[in-house]
């Protein structure tokens, strides 16, 4: 690694998760399937574990691994009307444990640590072709699906009425949702995900008229939250994703203390 | 508009063992204005998702044009009760309405335009969907089930929550169109005395308790109709 590409390939890491996370956070935001996509990070742990114990790519176990956590949640929540966030949360812990577990039982030496909160500094061409990956396929989903997706989000009985496949259309999303929350992984980890992916959605989300406008909005909001927390942590000497998450929170909060000054 | 009409022969629904429909017949007649009413819990959303075909029924069936529903379910156009609907969501007006056709491969920009003049939004086609009054939210769904080019219209509770004004501009939607021949059946839990607006009326507690006009159903009900706010200013 050449010295350009030790400084290149973080920033460019950071910027692109910043543009990313935020746009398929619009969707889950605006679908109310935040508590899913908190569960699809969690629940890639395993999968990764697995796929390292037999030399695969790790993001292809996460991908396939956070799918299962969200279809295995899914199926328990049927006739569970109302405990559903309970059900989504057991699952949720249910994975976590597994992944923590499978890491000695399977005698791996993985980075709990930064796969739990990322390492941004030491991200290579690997991580960023993963990112570029996950974005083709949520261009791809958004090309394609837009519509529906709109449908599914104001209306998701209308849809479903409409003779839409809902069930599909869901099942991709939640396929994308996991491709970019394990591309993310390597900046900012499982854990602080989250944030990325709802706090830029949030400040402008109720002044945007289409979707569409909504999901520029947070990308350029995460972007610029990206950028504060990786040219924050390099004069700081701190770890750039616990930095992100940290703005992420702050984003939320000026507004308020603004409002109380 | 076309002249077939919708029919349900002996329907039942149930869910977790327990009835919610038994043994329901009617026959929607072309250009007709029906109200199907009854209390919360009488079945009428059921019956609605039934007749749309969206829900299939554990006994009897539901015929289209002489065929099961489920192979004309664009003729039949559901409007859901507004509280399924995320107002919040950031769309606009116009974009909203022109999700009625989101599976048409014939729609235009015209076919909105129209529907959206029909039920007097046009000026409101670019505001935001939670800027709107309740009233003029129902009209929004009313136009976005116009712009399907279906021949019956099922509209579930379009008259809750709103405004006595917004209440009798819907109705005179629906009456208008009625008049030029399309088929609505229109949901309530209120009896009110605006019965009279209907061309016929349907009481629903899990069967047909009984149908006619709504002169007969006065005659029939008397006692049990209750003033309320059936679409009624």
């Amino acid at each position: 690694m050449t010295e350009i590409d030790l400084w290149l390939v973080p920033l460019l890491m950071a910027l692109l998760v910043g543009v990313l996370c935020p746009v398929t956070g619009t969707l889950l935001v605006t679908q109310r399937r935040v508590l899913q996509a908190n569960l699809i990070s969690h629940a890639v742990l395993p999968g990764v574990a697995v796929a390292v114990a037999f030399g695969l790519d790790p993001a292809i176990g996460g991908v396939l691994s956070g799918l299962l956590g969200s279809l295995l949640a899914e199926r328990l929540q049927r006739g569970q009307s109302a405990g559903q966030e309970a059900v989504i949360n057991t699952v949720l812990a249910g994975f976590l444990g597994l992944g923590v577990l499978l890491i000695p039982l399977l005698n791996l030496r993985l980075d709990l640590e930064g796969l739990l909160f990322g390492d941004l500094l030491i991200v290579d061409w690997s991580d960023l072709t993963r990112v570029l990956v996950a974005a083709a396929a949520m261009g791809l989903l958004l090309l394609t699906r837009y519509r529906q997706l709109v449908f599914l989000g104001v209306d998701p009985e209308g849809a479903q009425a409409s003779g839409l496949p809902v069930r599909s259309l869901q099942l991709m999303q939640a396929l994308v949702t996991s491709m970019v929350i394990v591309s993310a992984m390597a900046a900012v980890g499982v854990i602080l995900v989250i944030g990325l992916l709802c706090a830029p959605v949030l400040p402008g989300l109720r002044r945007v008229g289409s979707l569409r406008a909504a999901m520029v909005q947070s990308a350029c909001m995460g972007l610029a939250v990206s950028a504060i927390g990786f040219l924050l942590a390099v004069p700081l000497n701190l770890p750039p994703g616990p930095l992100i998450g940290v703005v992420c929170m702050a984003l939320l909060c000026l507004p308020r203390l603004k409002f109380a000054m | 508009m076309g002249s077939a009409p919708l029919v349900a022969e002996s329907l039942s629904a149930a869910f977790d063992n327990r009835v919610v429909l038994q043994d329901v017949s009617l026959t929607l007649q072309p250009g007709t204005l029906t109200a199907l009413v009854g209390a919360n819990g009488a079945g009428k959303s059921t019956l609605l998702h039934l007749l749309q075909g969206q829900l299939s029924p554990t006994g009897g069936q539901v015929l289209c044009d002489g065929v099961p529903v489920q192979m004309c379910r664009d003729q039949v156009v559901l409007m859901p009760q507004r509280g399924r609907i995320d107002w919040s969501f950031p769309i606009t007006v116009r974009e909203f309405v022109d999700l009625g056709s989101v599976r048409s491969r014939s729609y235009g920009c015209c076919d909105r335009d129209a529907a959206l003049q029909r039920v007097g939004l046009t000026a409101l086609a670019g505001r935001r969907l939670d800027a709107l009054s309740g009233g003029q939210q129902q009209r929004a769904l009313l136009a976005r089930a116009l712009v399907q080019p279906s021949r019956v219209l099922l509209l579930d509770e379009p008259c809750a929550a709103i405004d006595p004004p917004s209440r009798a501009q819907l109705l005179q939607l629906m009456r208008q169109l009625a008049d030029a021949g399309q088929t609505l059946l229109v949901s309530s839990h209120d009896w009110g005395s605006a019965l009279d607006q209907y061309d016929r009326v349907i009481v629903l507690d899990g069967r047909v308790l009984a149908d006619g006009s709504p002169d007969q159903i006065r005659h029939r009900l008397g006692d049990q109709l209750d003033p309320g706010a059936h679409c009624h200013d």
